[in-house]
C-alpha cells in the first residue's frame, strides 16, 4: 500500500515538475534542447470528444434546416394587386401548380379583378382608351345598381371635369334667399331625360340604357306653374353647391331644376357620381398596371354589345374577330382558362373555379354586363411575367416535390441528434488516463461557477433567446428571401444549440462529479452561516454565553409572572401583592444571574487557561482568588497539570541538553585516544613494514580509525541540532550560486564516481533566508550521500524551482535526485532516523547521521525535507520560502 | 636549529609530534601541562609552541594568556574542541592556528612550517612595491606573476591567477560566481554555472594547507568568495 502511494506521489510530483518545466520558457529550453515535451493524452480525447460534439450540433442544424425548409416552404408568399399574400401549401403535397388551390384562388382573384377592371374600364374608356372628355350622365351613373324612373333629371358632366371636382372637394354655401331671389336662382322648367325602350331588350331602364344617345331624348317641361307668374317662391335658407364645372351644355345644376328638391337630388347625383368616379379612376390606374400583357400572366378578353356599340376590354393582341377564334388562341396560349357566354348561358373551364361563383361576380356588376358579354380568361402557361403565379408556381415548385424527403432528411437528422445526445451524456467528461487506466471526471473551468448561477443564467439565456426568437420570427418569417430566412433560422439554432450543450454537459459533468451540489450557493451559504454562527459562538465569551440566555429567561419569567397575575385578577391588577410578587420573582433571578455570572467568569478564567497551556504557554497559571466550589476544584487541577507539564518539559529539555553535552564531552574524549591511535598508525605505515599481512591490518586500521572520527564529528552535530543547541544566523541567500558552489566543491569526487551532475534552475537568482553555513551543510550532506550510494557512471538531476504552496506564499522546491547503486529497502521515513543506512550490511562508509541532520538542519530553517524512493531513484524535496526580490 | 615546544597532558600524542617534527629537523622540548609550557619557555629558546587546550595544572588559553604578555612566538592550539565558538576564542586571545584532533600529521607539520616562516622571514619584507599584494601569509606579485604562501612559491594557471589577484585586490569583498565570470572571462554570465567554483576549488588546494578548513580563499556559501582580511 505505502509504495504504491509513493508512487502516486512521485508521479503527482513528476507531473507538477513537468508543467514547471514547460513554464519556463526560453533558458531551460536551451538547456534542454533535443527533448520534446510530450503531452497530448488529454487533447486526444478531447479532440474525439470535440469531434462528436461539432457532429451534434451539425446535425440540429441540419435538422433546423429541414424543417424550417418545410415550414417556410409551405408558406408561398405572393405579390398580389392588393398586397402580399401568403398561401399555406398544406393538403397540396402532389399534383401539378395548376391544379393547386392557390392556382385556383389567385385565378379566381384575378377573374373577380378583371371583371371589376372590365366595369371600370367602360366608365373610364371610349374604344379601349382612357376618355377624358367621355360625358357622364350624373343621375344615370349615381342610380347604376338599381332600376331606374323612365324619365329622370340629370345633368351630364365631362369625366376629368368629374374626377377633379371630386378631387377638389364640394363646397357649399348657405345663403339666404328671397321668393325672388329663389326665382332667379331656380330654373322655371325642369330638364327632362326620357329613355326609350323600344331599340332594347328586358323592359327596364337602366344605366346602360343611358349610355346610348339615341334612346335618350331631353325636354323641358314645366312642372309648378310659376312661368304664369301667379305664384311666388318661398323665401328660402337654401344650401347652395358651388359650380365647380359646367356641364356638357355649359349649364349649372340650378339650370335644370325647378325645385329645391330636385336640386337637392341632382345636386346629391352629382357628387356620388364624381366620387365613385373618382374612386374607380383610382382603382382603373392599378388595374391597368396590373393586368398589362406585360406585367400579368393573366390573358382576358371582354366582349359586350350594348345597342349598336361593341366594347371589347383586353389586353390580348388579337385580330380575331369570332368567339371561336378567340378561344383558340386563348388556349393555344393558356392551359388553363375560363370562358363565358352570357347569352347563350355557355360556361367552359378546366379549372376549379365554378360557373356559380362567376355568376355570382357578374351579378356584383350587373349594371355593366349586358346578356351579350362574353369573356375569356386564361392563365399564359409561359408564366412570361413576374407576377404572383410565377412566384406562386416557385414556391410551388420548391417545396412540394421535396417536401417528404425534408421531412425524413429532418427526422433522421433528429434521431442522429438524439443518439449522439444520449452517446455524449454517458460518455462527456470522462477521461482515462493512458497510464494507469484510471477514468476520472474532467472539470472544465465553467463547471466551478456556482449551479445556481449556472442554472440561472442558462434560464436568463435561453428566455433571452425565447423572446428574441419570438419577436424576430415575426419579420423573418415573413421575408420573402427564403434562403436568408433558412439561414437565420439554421443561425438561431446553432446558437442553441451550443448554449444547450454548454450548459447540458457542464451539468452532466457537474453530475458525474458529484459536484452539482457541492458547487451550489445554497450548500456554499449554508456553509458559511453554520460557520458564521460556529465562530460567533466560539469567540463570543462564555460570559456572553450565560449572560444572555439568561436575560432571556428572566425576561421570559416576568412576562409569564405578568401575564398569570392578569389572569388571576381578572384582568385588574391588585398593585400590592402583584408587585410584591414580581419584586420576590426578581430578586429570586438577580441572585441566581449573580451565581451564575460568577461562575461563568470562573470558568471562563479556566478556559482561557486551558487554551494557553495547550498552545504551549506552560507557565500559565489560573488565578484562583474568588473561586469556590467546583470551580475552585477545576482551576486547581489545571494548574497542576500544567505545572507538571511544565516540570516535564523543563526535564525533558534538561535532559536533552544534558545528553548533548554529554555527547560533545564522550566525543572529546574520545577524540584524544583516537589522535593517537591515528598518529601511530600513521608512524606504523611510514616504517618499512615489509609483511604484507601487517600492511592491510594497518590498512584496515587507519580506514577504521578515520572512519570512527567522522562518526563522533556527526554524532556530536546532530545532537547539537536535535537539542536544539545552534546558533542560527539568518541571511538572504542565492541558491542557486549555493549549488554551483557546491557542485563545484564536488567536482572531483563526482568525476572520480563517474557521477554527472545536470543542474536546472528557471532562474538565476533564487534567494531564501537561511544560515548559509547550515544550508551548505545540508546540500554537502545530500551530496556525499550521492557520491557514497549512487550508482557509478549515472547522471544527478538538480532541479531549482519555484511554486506557489496552498498558502498562497512562494516556494522554492529544490530537488536532487539520484540512482541508488543498491536496491533501496528502507522506508524514507525512516531514512531520516539516526544511524539508518540504506544498506543495512553498514559496510560502506558514512555514519548514518548524515540524512538525519540535513532534515534537522532544513527543519531548523523552516523548510520541509522529504525522501522520495521509487524503485532504484532516491529523490531528496527541500522546500523553503521563496525570499520575493525587491 | 629551530625549536619547538609541544604542550599536551596525553604523553603518545606529545611523541607522536615529536617523531614528525623531528623528521623535519626541528629540536623538540616537551611539556605535560601549561605551567611546564611556561617555565620550559623561559628556560630555552623556544621558536613555536604547540598546546593543548585541556590540560591539568594550567590550562591551554590561560598559559597562552600568561606567554603572549612576553613572547610574540607563534602558538598553534592543538584541541579535541572542534566548535567553532573554541577556534574563535583560541585564535582571538593570541593564537596563530588552530588544529583539531584528530589532526592529519601531515597538515600539523605544514603548519608549523608556514608559522615558521612567517615568524621568522616575513617580518621584513619590502612592501614598497606596487605590485605586490599579501594577505597574511599569501603574496601576489603582479610584476612577476608570482604567488608565494608563506614564503614558498604555488604554481597557479592564469584563470586561477587572475580570479585570485581579483580577490586579493579586494580583500574581504565577496564576489558571487557571476561576478568572478564576467571580471575574468570579460562575457556576461548568462546560465549560472560551477566552472568558477571548480577553479576556486582548485585555487584552495593549491594554496591552502587544509582545502576544507581554509584560511585565505573562504566560501560565503550561497553567495560568493572572498579573501579574508587578515592582521599581518
Amino acid at each position: 500500500m505505502e509504495k504504491m502511494e509513493n508512487k502516486e506521489a512521485l508521479k503527482q510530483q513528476e507531473l507538477s515538475e513537468n508543467e514547471r518545466n514547460q513554464e519556463n520558457g526560453e533558458e531551460r529550453k536551451k538547456r534542454e534542447a533535443g527533448k520534446p515535451v510530450k503531452r497530448g493524452k488529454k487533447r486526444k480525447g478531447s479532440r474525439k470528444s470535440l469531434f462528436f460534439h461539432t457532429l451534434q450540433h451539425i446535425a440540429l442544424v441540419m435538422a433546423a434546416f429541414f424543417f424550417v425548409t418545410v415550414l417556410a416552404g409551405s408558406y408561398v408568399i405572393v405579390d398580389t394587386r392588393t398586397g402580399t399574400e401568403a398561401y399555406r401549401l398544406t393538403r397540396e403535397n402532389q399534383g401539378s401548380f395548376e391544379d393547386s388551390e392557390m392556382f385556383n384562388h389567385l385565378l379566381g382573384s384575378s377573374v373577380s379583378d378583371i371583371i371589376c377592371y372590365g366595369t371600370i374600364r367602360s366608365q373610364m374608356e371610349t374604344d379601349a382608351r382612357y376618355d377624358p372628355g367621355k360625358e357622364i350622365d350624373v343621375t344615370a351613373f349615381a342610380g347604376r345598381y338599381g332600376e331606374m324612373p323612365r324619365e329622370y333629371i340629370t345633368a351630364s358632366y365631362y369625366l376629368d371635369d368629374l374626377i377633379k371636382w371630386s378631387q377638389a372637394g364640394f363646397s357649399t354655401l348657405e345663403t339666404y334667399m328671397s321668393g325672388q331671389e329663389a326665382d332667379e336662382f331656380l330654373s322655371r322648367y325642369r330638364v327632362v331625360t326620357t329613355v326609350d325602350l323600344s331599340d332594347y331588350n328586358g323592359g327596364t331602364v337602366s344605366y346602360l340604357n343611358s349610355d346610348f344617345s339615341s334612346a335618350v331624348s331631353v325636354r323641358d317641361v314645366s312642372g309648378n306653374l310659376l312661368e304664369s307668374g301667379d305664384i311666388e317662391r318661398d323665401e328660402v335658407n337654401a344650401t347652395v353647391l358651388k359650380n365647380r364645372y359646367h356641364t356638357v351644355e355649359g349649364k349649372n345644376i340650378e339650370d335644370y331644376v325647378s325645385s329645391w328638391e330636385e336640386y337637392y337630388e341632382l345636386c346629391s347625383n352629382v357628387k356620388k357620381a364624381a366620387d365613385d368616379l373618382n374612386i374607380n379612376y383610382k382603382e382603373y390606374l392599378g388595374y391597368k398596371d396590373y393586368y398589362d400583357s406585360e406585367s400579368s400572366n393573366i390573358v382576358y378578353f371582354i366582349r359586350k354589345t350594348i345597342g349598336d356599340r361593341t366594347q371589347i376590354f383586353s389586353n390580348m393582341d388579337t385580330k380575331a374577330e369570332s368567339v371561336s377564334d378567340l378561344k383558340k388562341e386563348l388556349l393555344e396560349k393558356c392551359d388553363k382558362y375560363v370562358f363565358y357566354d352570357a347569352e347563350n348561358v355557355l360556361y367552359d373551364t378546366n379549372t376549379l373555379i365554378e360557373e356559380t361563383t362567376l355568376r355570382y361576380i357578374l351579378n356584383g356588376y350587373e349594371y355593366a354586363y349586358p346578356e351579350n358579354t362574353q369573356i375569356m380568361i386564361g392563365v399564359d402557361s409561359g408564366y412570361g411575367a413576374a407576377d404572383g403565379f410565377l412566384q406562386a408556381k416557385a414556391g410551388f415548385g420548391n417545396y412540394v416535390p421535396y417536401m417528404w424527403q425534408y421531412l425524413v432528411g429532418g427526422v433522421i437528422c433528429l434521431v442522429v441528434y438524439l443518439f449522439l445526445l444520449v452517446i455524449l451524456t454517458m460518455k462527456e467528461g470522462l477521461v482515462r488516463r493512458k497510464d494507469t487506466g484510471e477514468v476520472f471526471v474532467n472539470l472544465q473551468s465553467e463547471d466551478y461557477v456556482p449551479t445556481e448561477i449556472m442554472a440561472l443564467a442558462a434560464a436568463g439565456v435561453f428566455a433571452v433567446l425565447f423572446f428574441g426568437i419570438k419577436a424576430a420570427s415575426g419579420p423573418v418569417w415573413h421575408l420573402s428571401n427564403r434562403v436568408l430566412l433558412v439561414a437565420l433560422a439554421e443561425a438561431a439554432v446553432l446558437l442553441i444549440s451550443l448554449l444547450f450543450s454548454f450548459f447540458y454537459y457542464s451539468f452532466v459533468r457537474r453530475i458525474k462529479a458529484g459536484t452539482l451540489w457541492k458547487a451550489s450557493l445554497l450548500r456554499r451559504i449554508g456553509r458559511m452561516l453554520r460557520k458564521g454562527t460556529a465562530y460567533a459562538y466560539k469567540n463570543s465569551t462564555l460570559l456572553m454565553r450565560v449572560c444572555v440566555p439568561f436575560g432571556v429567561f428572566t425576561l421570559f419569567n416576568l412576562v409569564v409572572m405578568y401575564g398569570l397575575s392578569r389572569m388571576a385578577t381578572g384582568g385588574q391588577i391588585k398593585i400590592g401583592g402583584i408587585t410584591l410578587g414580581m419584586l420576590i420573582l426578581l430578586t429570586a433571578d438577580g441572585v441566581v444571574g449573580y451565581l451564575l455570572y460568577n461562575s461563568a467568569v470562573a470558568r471562563q478564567k479556566i478556559l482561557k487557561g486551558i487554551e494557553r497551556i495547550s498552545q504551549g504557554d506552560i507557565s500559565h497559571q489560573v488565578k484562583e482568588d474568588g473561586m469556590r466550589g467546583d470551580e475552585l476544584v477545576l482551576a486547581r487541577a489545571v494548574n497542576s497539570i500544567g505545572d507538571s507539564v511544565r516540570a516535564a518539559v523543563e526535564t525533558s529539555m534538561k535532559d536533552e541538553r544534558l545528553k548533548a553535552d554529554l555527547i560533545t564531552n564522550v566525543s572529546h574524549d574520545i577524540k584524544t585516544p583516537l589522535t593517537s591511535i591515528i598518529n601511530y598508525v600513521d608512524l606504523i605505515k611510514r616504517e618499512n613494514v615489509d609483511n604484507p599481512k601487517v600492511r592491510e591490518y594497518i590498512g584496515i586500521l587507519d580506514v577504521k580509525s578515520q572512519r570512527l572520527k567522522q562518526l563522533t564529528d556527526d554524532l556530536v552535530e546532530a545532537s547539537k541540532i536535535s537539542s536544539g543547541n545552534i546558533v542560527l544566523h539568518w541571511e538572504k541567500i542565492n541558491l542557486v550560486e549555493l549549488l554551483n558552489q557546491t557542485i563545484g566543491e564536488f567536482s572531483e569526487k563526482f568525476e572520480e564516481k563517474s557521477l554527472y551532475p545536470v543542474f536546472r534552475t528557471a532562474k538565476n537568482f533564487v534567494f531564501i533566508e537561511a544560515d548559509s553555513r547550515s544550508t551548505w551543510r545540508v546540500i554537502e550532506n545530500l551530496f556525499n550521500n550521492i557520491f557514497k550510494y549512487a550508482l557509478a557512471g549515472t547522471r544527478v538531476y538538480i532541479d531549482l524551482g519555484s511554486f506557489k504552496g496552498q498558502d498562497g506564499e512562494m516556494h522554492v522546491m529544490l530537488s536532487i535526485k539520484n540512482i541508488s547503486a543498491q536496491p533501496l529497502k528502507v522506508n524514507p521515513s525512516e531514512l531520516t532516523e539516526r544511524f539508518i543506512r540504506g544498506d543495512e550490511s553498514r559496510t560502506t562508509e558514512g555514519s548514518g547521521l548524515g540524512l538525519s541532520i540535513a532534515k534537522n538542519l532544513t527543519e531548523a530553517q523552516k523548510g520541509t525535507f522529504e525522501i522520495v524512493m521509487d524503485g532504484d531513484l532516491f529523490k531528496v524535496n527541500l522546500i523553503f520560502p521563496l525570499l520575493e526580490e525587491k | 636549529m629551530t625549536n619547538i615546544l609541544v604542550c599536551d597532558d596525553d604523553k603518545e600524542i606529545v611523541d607522536a609530534i615529536e617523531i614528525y617534527l623531528k623528521q623535519e629537523g626541528y629540536q623538540i622540548y616537551k611539556a605535560y601541562d601549561g605551567e611546564q609550557a611556561i617555565k620550559m619557555l623561559k628556560e630555552q629558546n623556544i621558536q613555536l609552541l604547540i598546546i593543548d587546550i585541556m590540560m591539568p595544572k594550567l590550562d591551554g588559553i590561560h598559559a597562552t594568556l600568561k606567554i603572549r604578555e612576553y613572547s610574540s612566538i607563534p602558538i598553534i592550539f592543538l584541541s579535541a574542541k572542534s566548535e567553532d565558538t573554541d577556534k574563535i576564542l583560541g585564535l582571538n586571545i593570541g593564537a596563530d592556528d588552530y588544529v583539531t584532533k584528530p589532526f592529519n600529521p601531515l597538515e600539523l607539520v605544514a603548519r608549523v612550517k608556514s608559522n615558521l616562516r612567517r615568524y621568522t622571514q616575513l617580518g621584513n619584507l619590502n612592501v614598497e612595491n606596487n605590485a605586490l599584494f599579501t594577505v597574511g601569509g599569501l603574496c601576489i606579485n603582479d610584476d612577476t606573476k608570482e604567488v608565494t604562501v608563506d614564503g614558498e612559491s604555488v604554481k597557479l594557471t592564469p584563470i586561477e591567477y587572475n580570479i585570485l589577484l581579483l580577490l586579493v585586490k579586494n580583500q574581504g569583498k565577496v564576489f558571487s560566481i557571476d561576478q568572478i565570470y564576467e571580471s575574468i572571462w570579460n562575457e556576461e554570465a548568462i546560465g549560472a554555472d560551477n566552472t568558477v567554483a571548480v577553479h576556486i576549488r582548485h585555487i584552495r588546494e593549491k594554496i591552502e594547507i587544509n582545502p576544507k578548513d581554509p584560511r585565505y580563499l573562504k566560501v560565503v556559501w550561497g553567495v560568493g568568495y572572498k579573501i579574508e582580511k587578515q592582521a599581518t
